[in-house]
């Protein structure tokens, strides 16, 4: 297991000293390949903070977090003696808001920042940051903006191409596709899906859109105020029970399929998970 | 980051909480004149308790608060220091001859550096810091063999002592009363008090309401900026920028990483700031009519009737000569 996460709890700490309970008792493990996850959960429910754990931005308050051999404690002296920059270009992670990192006079210094840091060769590094902007949907005249007057979607494209040129291991996204438009969103998507397929990577996608969730995804984490209530296959999230206990929203996929079942009494032999699987599906039972 | 307290407002019960800003402000500065007009170790002392005083009646957290200091630790031993060693005046109480010398001044350099590379394997930094220049004063003293390229003392002056020790002081305590202020009071009374007090200059045609305004909005947006920058700490940090290590080349670069967004994060707050404020008709120097009253209650009549005659109390005893 490339992550492993022992009965891991955080509080951050603030001034009136009560400190805010943002995990609790979380166990889970993350493999170092072939994993697509996506991690949902309300608003201030702790996605971000157990994401900035699994590349050692934060360290647990108690309970333990192993990443690549690396052990976290909430013994801060012993972290700070192992080393935890490596771990960060193994586990690429994503910020949800651009704005926190773009800092460079162009777009193209700002996507080689990373891959310098990690002590990829310069041209290397050019070479990656070509390639990477295509990767995320925008062309090469792009590399010499300013990032600052990019628009929202455009920032955010070009941050997770600056993770993608330091080529983690596992990568992670938190919220990666919040303000794009549908067409954008689902291009972005199709990356971080080859980026799975094709390289064997393990992704992990922090998103509030269960489409995803049900397309895409084949482990699905529920965070509740800080617990994790659910580690497993997407279909078995969608059951009844836990749609009306956690206020999930249903995957249009679902919805019509449940739809086709109540109002025409059509039941489909598989389930579909995408629209291509469901015109398939509905294909079959018409003609 | 989360433990600095300078400029927050804390929510709480006590008369502190009671009294009207307009009272906590004039009385905060009765009490900044008095104490720079204390001249003897003594009174000082009795001022430093009777602020710890303050704390304690008005259910403050004596410890949150002097934590809350800790970021000015380094502020306050350089004035501390620089005094020592370069005021003399008064009577010499201790001397130490120093003798520069090509092996002495390369030890001392060594320390430095060991110092540099251990301070973070240490747990009392500060008491390592200070022992560090005992280190390397007492290395200057001792080793006098070999090319001496200059000699030197090192004096301690009684005047710089006591010098070192009240502006120490003082500053300990207009820091803790500030401090008082803004952990009692709202943003928004703070405000309205500011405002009512500068109210007079307008005879200067200087417009209170704007300044109050700038202040308050300053004092608001302290916290926020500190949480700002430490997120921008962590996504930098997950590009490989390591806040802890680095060479002064590495160093430049961190600082700019942190500092460019962190002015695009406060511009583009204050935009939305400017346009929010704009929404709701704020016109700049316009009259405007006020949701809170202040109310003067008895409790500010003793408050500032204390703090007066704290003040006249310094005032008689530094004119009678104590
Ligand atoms: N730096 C911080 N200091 C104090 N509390 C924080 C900090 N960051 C997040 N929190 C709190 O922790 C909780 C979880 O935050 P977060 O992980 O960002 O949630 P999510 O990403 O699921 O929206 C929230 O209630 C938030 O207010
Ligand atoms: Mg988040």
């Amino acid at each position: 297991m490339a992550i492993k996460f022992e009965r891991v709890s955080f509080q951050y700490r603030g001034v009136d000293d009560k400190g805010y309970l943002a995990l609790a008792d979380i166990n889970l493990s993350i493999a170092a390949q072939g994993e697509f996850i996506t991690l949902i959960g309300e608003t201030g429910s702790g996605k971000s903070t157990l994401a900035q754990h699994m590349n050692a931005l934060l360290a647990p308050t108690e309970g333990r977090v192993h990443i690549f051999g690396v052990k976290l404690t909430s013994d801060k002296k012993k972290n700070r003696k192992q080393r935890l920059n490596p771990i960060r270009q193994r586990v690429g992670l994503v910020f949800q808001f651009p704005e926190y990192q773009l800092f460079e006079e162009t777009v193209l210094k700002d996507i080689i920042f990373g891959p310098k840091n990690f002590g990829v060769p310069h041209e290397e590094a050019l070479e990656r940051a070509k390639k990477m902007i295509q990767i995320v949907g925008l062309d090469e005249s792009y590399l010499e903006r300013s990032p600052f007057n990019l628009s929202g979607g455009e920032k955010k494209r070009v941050s997770i191409a600056g993770i993608l040129a330091m080529e983690p291991e596992i990568l992670i996204l938190d919220e990666p596709t919040s303000g794009l438009d549908p067409m954008g969103r689902n291009a972005l998507l199709k990356v971080f899906y080859d980026i799975h397929e094709k390289l064997g990577k393990t992704v992990m996608i922090i998103t509030h859109d269960m489409d995803t969730v049900y397309e895409y995804a084949k482990r699905v984490l529920v965070l509740r105020e800080g617990a994790l209530v659910y580690d497993g296959e997407p279909p078995g999230l969608f059951s009844r029970k836990h749609v009306e206990d956690w206020n999930l929203e249903l995957p249009e996929i679902l919805r019509i399929q449940r739809a086709l079942e109540e109002r025409f009494g059509i039941r489909l032999e598989k389930n579909p998970t995408s629209r291509k699987e469901l015109i398939e599906a509905l294909g079959e039972v018409v003609m | 980051m989360n433990r600095i307290v300078i400029g927050r407002y804390i929510p709480g019960n006590s008369f502190l909480y009671r009294m009207d800003p307009r009272t906590k402000l004039i009385a905060m500065i009765l009490l900044m004149v008095g104490v720079f007009l204390i001249q003897s170790f003594l009174h000082m002392f009795v001022a430093l308790a009777l602020v710890t005083l303050i704390l304690v009646f008005g259910r403050l957290s004596v410890k949150r608060v002097y934590l809350g200091l800790r970021p000015l630790v380094f502020l306050l031993m350089f004035t501390f220091l620089f005094q020592v060693l370069f005021n003399r005046q008064g009577e010499l109480l201790y001397s130490l001859a120093l003798h520069y010398t090509i092996l002495n001044l390369s030890l001392a350099f060594m320390v430095v550096l060991l110092w540099g590379f251990t301070k973070r394997f240490i747990r009392f930094r500060l008491l390592y810091f200070l022992g560090a220049v005992v280190g390397i004063f007492a290395l200057l003293h001792s080793i006098s063999f070999g090319v001496v390229l200059g000699e030197g003392t090192f004096a301690v002056y009684e005047q710089g002592l006591s010098t070192a020790f009240f502006i120490m002081v003082r500053l300990i305590i207009i820091i803790t009363l500030s401090t008082i202020l803004t952990i009692t009071t709202k943003p928004t009374d703070l405000n309205l008090g500011l405002e009512s007090i500068l109210r007079p200059l307008r005879v200067l045609r200087i417009n209170a309401e704007e300044i109050a305004m700038i202040i308050a909005i300053s004092l608001r947006y302290i916290p926020t900026l500190l949480e700002e920058a430490n997120k921008i700490m962590l996504a930098q940090a997950s590009r490989g920028v390591d806040f802890q290590e680095g060479k002064l080349k590495d160093k430049v670069i961190q600082v700019v990483s942190l500092l460019v967004p962190m002015f695009i994060i406060s511009f583009q707050r204050s935009d939305d700031l400017a346009n929010a404020m704009e929404a709701r008709s704020f016109v700049p120097g316009q009259e405007r009519t006020r949701l809170h009253i202040l109310r003067w209650s008895k409790l500010d009549t003793v408050a500032l009737a204390c703090t007066s005659l704290a003040l006249a109390g310094v005032v008689l005893l530094r004119v009678v000569g104590w």
